[in-house]
């Protein structure tokens, strides 16, 4: 089975039609994406712009970090719910974007960069949570993070223009 | 009074028919939207909840708001610009649009919210006051309503 014919059958799905045809649930599950993504894009934002010593140098890295932390989370989850259920709904349309493609790649690659991050260099945080100027690493990962996710949003939009 | 005339002559204006003949600039400036609106919304529920007492609590709310303000500041003009081109482009739709009313009222709101009152309110403020969680309930009501209105654009 191809992944063609898997998306063919999860867009034809009793679900995924009745989601596709809902005139309201639709751009409910779509609003909840874009409003949802604000909130977790919003907030790593401002934990990697510390990260790279351009907002709130003075503040420990541990507590932006940490207080952020739920919203991300919470962002996260919904964009990640909605955004299932809208690819539920028109699978088989998506599929052959190559934004569509680009931000799913893009989405893992950050998760592991987070990942990375928090297993490595954030474990000597104590070391540099004080310094305006962090180790390279950790700026590294900062960057990594702001420039993907702004892919992620850029071919999160692009999609809709390049659907056949 | 009769706002058709003005939203025509947007209509027409060469960059809007700039913009509206290119079958890549409006998603590009879209995209630009995009962002500029993940960034306001983003430190304003940071700066709102804050003073609701929800997050970032280890700072203080003047130590959030001036940190955070600029970049909120930044990411509006951006959206504001990139959003009259992309209204410019497609005045007349708009005209016609339910939703669309609301985002500039919610939005208009939002923005005379932020300049008059929770600017000056937080400058200093140790602990929030009363009047400091209704303005940022509101500001969290209007900015998402924004949002919402702008989503609802596309489909009604």
């Amino acid at each position: 089975m191809s992944i063609e014919s898997i998306c063919q059958a999860i867009q034809e799905s009793n679900i995924g039609m009745g989601l596709r045809e809902s005139p309201v649930l639709w751009p409910c599950i779509e609003a909840t994406h874009v409003l949802s993504l604000a909130l977790s894009v919003g907030t790593i934002a401002i934990v990697d712009l510390r990260l790279i010593g351009v907002l709130m140098k003075d503040e420990p890295v541990t507590d932006i970090i940490e207080q952020t932390q739920p919203w991300t989370f919470t962002g996260f989850g919904l964009a990640f719910i909605s955004g299932a259920l809208l690819f539920w709904s028109e699978a088989f349309r998506v599929y052959p974007s190559w934004s569509f493609r680009m931000k799913m790649a893009c989405i893992p690659l950050l998760g592991l960069n987070a990942l990375f991050f928090h297993k490595t260099i954030y474990k000597s945080v104590d070391k540099w949570n004080r310094s305006p100027v962090i180790p390279m690493r950790a700026r590294m990962a900062g960057w990594f993070g702001l420039i993907f996710w702004a892919v992620v949003i850029f071919c999160g939009r692009w999609t809709a223009y390049n659907l056949q | 009074m009769n706002l058709l005339p003005f939203f025509q002559w947007c209509e027409a204006t060469a960059i809007g028919a700039y913009i509206r003949q290119s079958t890549t600039i409006f998603p590009v400036i879209e995209v630009f939207h995009l962002f500029g609106l993940t960034v306001l919304l983003g430190t304003l529920t940071i700066i709102d909840l804050r003073i609701l007492g929800i997050g970032m609590r280890r700072q203080s709310i003047p130590k959030i708001v001036s940190s955070l303000g600029p970049l909120t500041v930044w990411a509006g003009i951006i959206t504001i610009v990139t959003g009259i081109l992309l209204f410019l482009s497609e005045a007349l739709k708009c005209y016609d649009n339910q939703a669309f009313p609301w985002k500039m009222w919610l939005a208009l709101a939002g923005i005379l919210l932020y300049l008059l009152f929770q600017r000056r309110m937080t400058k200093g403020a140790q602990v929030s006051s009363a009047q400091m969680k209704i303005v940022a309930v509101l500001s969290l009501v209007f900015w998402y309503g924004v949002a919402l209105a702008g989503r609802a654009i596309a489909f009604i």
